[in-house]
């Protein structure tokens, strides 16, 4: 059971991005995904989401064994697939609560809850986040803070229960107790029903989401894989030791 | 002239005039009407001109009056009346059939009558308001069309310090396969009063081939509050016109709230005419459209006193090969010194081949104001959809909430509930191409669960960003 990408390449408006890349996260491993900007990984999250965008021009994507490359992204989501976004857009005029209550029931056709129950299970939920009740009554994203914003990704991911999860920059622009907050959200939903592909540019999220596994993407590829003790290795050294890389002298951000 | 203008004659408003035995000044009046009617092009502001075919319609295409068959009341409205109504003035086609008020109501005085009838009972204080009427015919063709033409309308009067807790209610259906409806009616508000008036407009049948056209004169006393509505659900045949003037006294309240879902044209205007000090008016207009329907709006924010407060949100959906254009003006006068206004209009095109336009413009003769307008046509964004869809939300679903989603942050200043929540059945039933009538909202349940966690973000507008001074 996993989340499987097969020497995939990618292009956008016609110019290659991916170029051909390799990765397989499995039920139970949390991966992290790290990689100077501009490497493509956002372009590996919305592609693996079923972006109309980007253009899967050779390779595949399975789920469980099955490709899903043909898929809309509503039916990718309910393969299991959860994607947090980089940058979440707002949409006015749809409450938060109508939104998530949307979002549920697609993703539990067989359970529909009653409003009550769903409140219920909601309000857990949010508790756990620390969010407040407020919130349910504003338009989708809309006015939120940076750090708002990521925690309603994670809202959502927490009452969605996917099984494939793609957090891109979930931690970026959290102050240290959200960043706890989130990342003991992101403990508490990792387990062996759920695989975890973590996108960050931060050493300092994985003190508290350990992956088994971590990938550095450069230039549409990735160009190395380790285990946890690479995260650390590039803290110190940046990308430049790796082989393959090109660039200047850029260290990783810690 | 008279080839071109079909029935529409010197003679046959003689004769309507001779029929609902008018006094002369009436006649005076109407004639006079159609001396503007004649000379006025279709659009006399020279920045509109560009846009003038798009209300565009060829008046001879419908008979002046109608052959009047009988209908029987019982039939004819059933489906759009649940029976126990009260307080409610009910039309068909130019005939208003049946008019209801509550004893305590009518005991207070509250007047409604069909326009003839008050002609006769309060013809002095009639003539009064046609010397002043704020609907005017000397710079509309259409206005001065229906202050010429008129073969239908209401009196409504509320005299001072009476509050109607109850709305009261116009309902007019066309059920004629051709027709044309003509309708002057005018709202009075006495000082310290408030009223609360919903006007609902079907066609039976979508044969039904019309020319609607209204004028509307809203005369808000001396510290009253005017709540107004009005549903514009008329049949793909209708071509429908509306021209409304809403005047202000000193510390008067009016809001005004407009739903155009139906005909194949329809051409709006609304004037706000803020003349009192203190005055405050909050306008609405929310429109649909699909097929090839055309619409055409002009909304004008007249300040002519001090302290005055103005403000008019349009918002619309456009599909298939529809189009608008919306044109809205702030004008400030020397004299209304510490005036706000606001105008905004926002269009969302659902297909390329729909198509929107808007000019907004400000004329400011005082400083000391605060005055903002905006406008913008936008598509359906791509990147919210796609954000919904990876929810697992179904794309028609995800699309259905962000363009019922693209009216809400107007909806939601809407104060009267009934009105509120009407027009979001409506528009939803606009979306599912159903047509649904306000009466069919008491038998679909599902709104209220949702209701509760109903969003209301009132931003204050003129907080917010303002570009003039
Ligand atoms: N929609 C798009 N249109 C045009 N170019 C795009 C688009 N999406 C991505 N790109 C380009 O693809 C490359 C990879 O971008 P991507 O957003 O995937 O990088 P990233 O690794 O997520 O970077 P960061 O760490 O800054 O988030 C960049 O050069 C970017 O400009
Ligand atoms: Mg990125």
């Amino acid at each position: 059971m996993s989340l499987e990408v097969r020497e995939l390449h990618v292009a956008v408006e016609g110019k290659e991005i991916l170029r051909g890349v390799n990765l397989k996260v499995g039920k139970g491993e949390v991966h992290a995904l790290m990689g100077p900007n501009g490497s493509g990984k956002s372009t590996l999250a919305y592609t693996l989401m079923g972006h109309p965008k980007y253009q899967v021009t050779s390779g595949d994507i399975l789920v469980d064994g099955e490709s899903i490359l043909t898929l809309t992204p509503d039916k990718r989501a309910r393969k299991g697939l959860f994607l947090a976004f980089q940058y979440p857009v707002s949409v006015q005029g749809v409450s938060m609560f109508s939104f998530l209550r949307a979002a549920y029931n697609s993703a539990h056709a067989q359970s529909q809850p009653t409003i009550f129950e769903f409140k219920e299970k909601l309000n857990e939920k949010l508790k756990m986040l620390g969010m407040g009740e407020e919130i349910l009554n504003r338009y989708l994203n809309e006015g939120f803070s940076g750090g708002e914003k990521k925690r309603a990704e994670i809202l959502q991911m927490a009452l969605i229960e996917p099984k494939y999860a793609v957090l891109d920059e979930t931690d970026s622009g959290l102050d240290i107790d959200a960043l706890r907050i989130v990342a003991e959200g992101i403990n508490k939903l990792s387990g062996p029903e759920r695989g975890i592909l973590l996108i960050t540019h931060y050493q300092r999220i994985l003190r508290y989401v350990k992956p088994q596994f971590v990938h550095v993407m450069y230039e549409g590829k990735i160009i190395e894989s380790g285990g946890e003790e690479l995260s650390r290795l590039l803290e110190e050294k940046g990308y430049s030791w790796i082989k393959g890389y090109k660039g200047e002298e850029v260290s990783a951000e810690v | 002239m008279s080839e071109l203008l079909g029935d529409f004659s010197e003679s046959s408003i003689k004769e309507v005039s001779t029929s609902l035995k008018e006094p002369e000044w009436l006649l005076r009046f109407r004639l006079k009407s159609f001396e503007y009617f004649l000379s006025l092009p279709p659009e006399t502001n020279p920045l509109y001109t560009k846009y003038a075919y798009v209300s565009q319609f060829n008046i001879p295409d419908f008979p002046y009056s109608g052959s009047g068959r009988q209908l029987d009341f019982r039939s004819t409205f059933e489906g759009y009346l649940i029976g126990n109504e009260t307080n409610i003035a009910i039309s068909a086609n130019e005939n208003v059939m049946h008019t209801e008020l509550e004893a305590d109501v009518e005991g207070r005085g509250v007047v409604v009558l069909p326009l003839s009838q008050a002609v006769s009972r309060y013809e002095s204080r009639l003539r009064e308001i046609f010397s002043r009427k704020v609907v005017r015919s000397e710079n509309e063709k259409f206005a001065a069309f229906v202050n010429a033409f008129f073969n239908t309308g209401l009196y409504i009067h509320v005299p001072d310090g009476i509050s109607l807790g109850k709305p009261l209610r116009k309902l007019r259906l066309t059920d004629r396969p051709e027709t044309s409806i003509i309708d002057q009616t005018v709202i009075e508000v006495g000082e310290d009063s408030s009223l609360v008036f919903l006007e609902e407009e079907y066609s039976k049948n979508d044969s039904d081939k019309a020319i609607h056209a209204s004028n509307l004169d809203v005369l808000g006393g001396r510290n009253s509050s005017v709540d107004i509505s009005s549903v514009h659900m008329l049949g793909p045949e209708v071509v429908s016109i509306t021209n409304r003037g809403l005047r202000l006294d000193e510390g008067c309240r009016i809001t005004d709230s407009s739903l155009y879902l139906g005909s194949s044209v329809s051409r709006a205007r609304t004037n706000f005419l803020l003349s009192g000090r203190g005055a405050f008016a909050e306008g609405f207009e929310i429109f649909f459209t699909d097929g090839k329907q055309r619409y055409d709006f002009e909304t004008n924010l007249l300040h002519h006193s001090q302290d005055t407060t103005g403000s008019t949100h349009a918002r619309g959906v456009l599909r298939g090969e529809s189009q608008s254009i919306y044109k809205g003006m702030i004008k400030i006068v020397e004299t209304a010194k510490n005036s706000r206004s606001y105008l905004a209009h926002h269009a969302m095109i659902l297909e390329r081949t729909a198509k929107s336009d808007a000019i907004p413009g400000l004329e400011i003769d005082t400083n000391e104001v605060k005055a903002t307008h905006s406008a913008s046509v936008a598509q359906l964004d791509e990147e919210q959809l796609f954000y919904l869809m990876s929810r697992g939300i179904e794309q028609e679903e995800a699309r259905k909430m962000i363009v019922l989603g693209f009216f809400e942050p107007v909806l939601s200043r809407i104060p009267v509930e009934e009105t509120r929540e009407g027009t979001r059945f409506m528009i939803e039933g606009k979306w599912h191409r159903e047509k649904r009538r306000l009466v069919d909202r008491i038998s679909v349940l599902g709104f209220a669960e949702e209701a509760r966690h109903e969003v209301r973000q009132k931003e204050d507008i003129f907080e917010r960003h303002y570009k003039y001074r």
